[in-house]
């Protein structure tokens, strides 16, 4: 791809590798113009609607399915020694893909460890899982303080680690994706598999964040 | 805003999947936007179902596929697709003059 070998998704489409020339361009804007005022005219489009609809799919935050993959490895053991092992293909179990060839990689929130996810180079993101980024995440500053001075970048998310615990960084590429195993919170042994997925968060995922017990 | 994306449209799998990059849709030009979104509104409106306008844009990108004559065909984009596939679904129930 480019020089740098870094990229964030290879296109599963055809995407357009070069700008159309300006020709073919008019063409297609023409064909679009006056399909688009014939249905106009007909009063079956409102021009400011077919606006805001362009606006809805492109903000759609897409799937956390991360949390269900969260929520079943702290109920299910062997699933849990699966995921840290092979996390692509522990996700795939769950039948979350859509990923282009990257590898995931699940690394575990413990007392003594403490993970947190960043693409110091552009904002690579596990987003079948996660859905889209935060804008912080791809933030200058967020990429590349993070794994200069991750605690007090953590301490400005309102998360103050123990001085005992240690913060690793995990600087995601094209070719692999981190995902965060938070640690379980207290207080749900009871809760259900789907319960226990309500409670992670996408910031929980990312390592900004731990995931709150139930009752506060 | 409580409206959500239609998951089926947003989830097409295959070679009529939405490009994205890192998530996000990608489109290069203005009219691609108005191409989408007048698909998806008239397909909400229920003018057609939305298998119904997929069927006719995998066949688009097949033809691009098969054509062996022209290979800047290969680099015409993904919405070029969309077009041809909401004038051809347009057209088979009669909202357009078929050309």
């Amino acid at each position: 791809m480019t020089g740098d070998g870094h990229h964030h998704n290879a296109p599963p489409n055809p995407f357009l590798e070069n700008r159309r020339n300006a020709a073919e361009t008019r063409v297609l804007e023409e064909r679009t113009r006056k399909l688009e005022e014939l249905l106009v005219s007909k009063k079956l489009v409102a021009t400011d609607a077919l606006d805001r609809l362009v606006d809805l799919y492109e903000n759609d935050i897409g799937p956390t399915n991360g949390a269900a993959v969260v929520a079943r490895a702290w109920i299910d053991p062997d699933y849990r020694q699966r995921l840290l092992e092979d996390a692509t293909a522990a996700i795939r179990e769950l039948g979350f893909g859509g990923m282009q060839g990257e590898h995931m990689v699940v690394v575990e929130n413990s007392p003594e460890i403490h993970n947190v996810v960043v693409c110091t180079l552009c904002s690579c993101y596990p987003w079948p899982l996660l859905g889209l980024p935060p804008d912080w995440y791809k933030d200058p500053a967020y990429r590349s303080r993070v794994a200069i001075e991750p605690r007090r970048v953590l301490k400005e998310f309102g998360l103050e680690l123990a001085e005992s615990t240690e913060v690793r960084v995990w600087d995601s590429s094209a070719e692999i994706r981190y995902l965060v195993l938070p640690e379980r919170p207290e207080g749900t042994e009871r809760y259900s598999e789907a319960g226990l997925a309500a409670l992670v968060s996408r910031d929980a995922m990312i390592g900004v964040a731990l995931v709150e017990p139930p009752h506060k | 805003m409580d409206r959500q994306p239609d998951q089926q449209i947003a989830n097409m799998h295959g070679t009529a999947a939405l490009p994205r990059r890192n998530g996000e849709l990608v489109f290069h030009d203005d009219w691609e936007r108005r191409v989408f979104a007048l698909a998806v509104t008239l397909c909400e409106q229920g003018h057609f179902r939305w298998d119904e306008f997929r069927k006719e844009l995998i066949a688009s990108i097949a033809a691009r596929d098969n054509s062996l004559e022209n290979t800047d065909l290969s680099n015409s984009g993904y919405y070029v697709h969309w077009l041809a596939a909401l004038e051809k679904t347009l057209a088979n129930i009669g909202m357009i003059p078929l050309d």
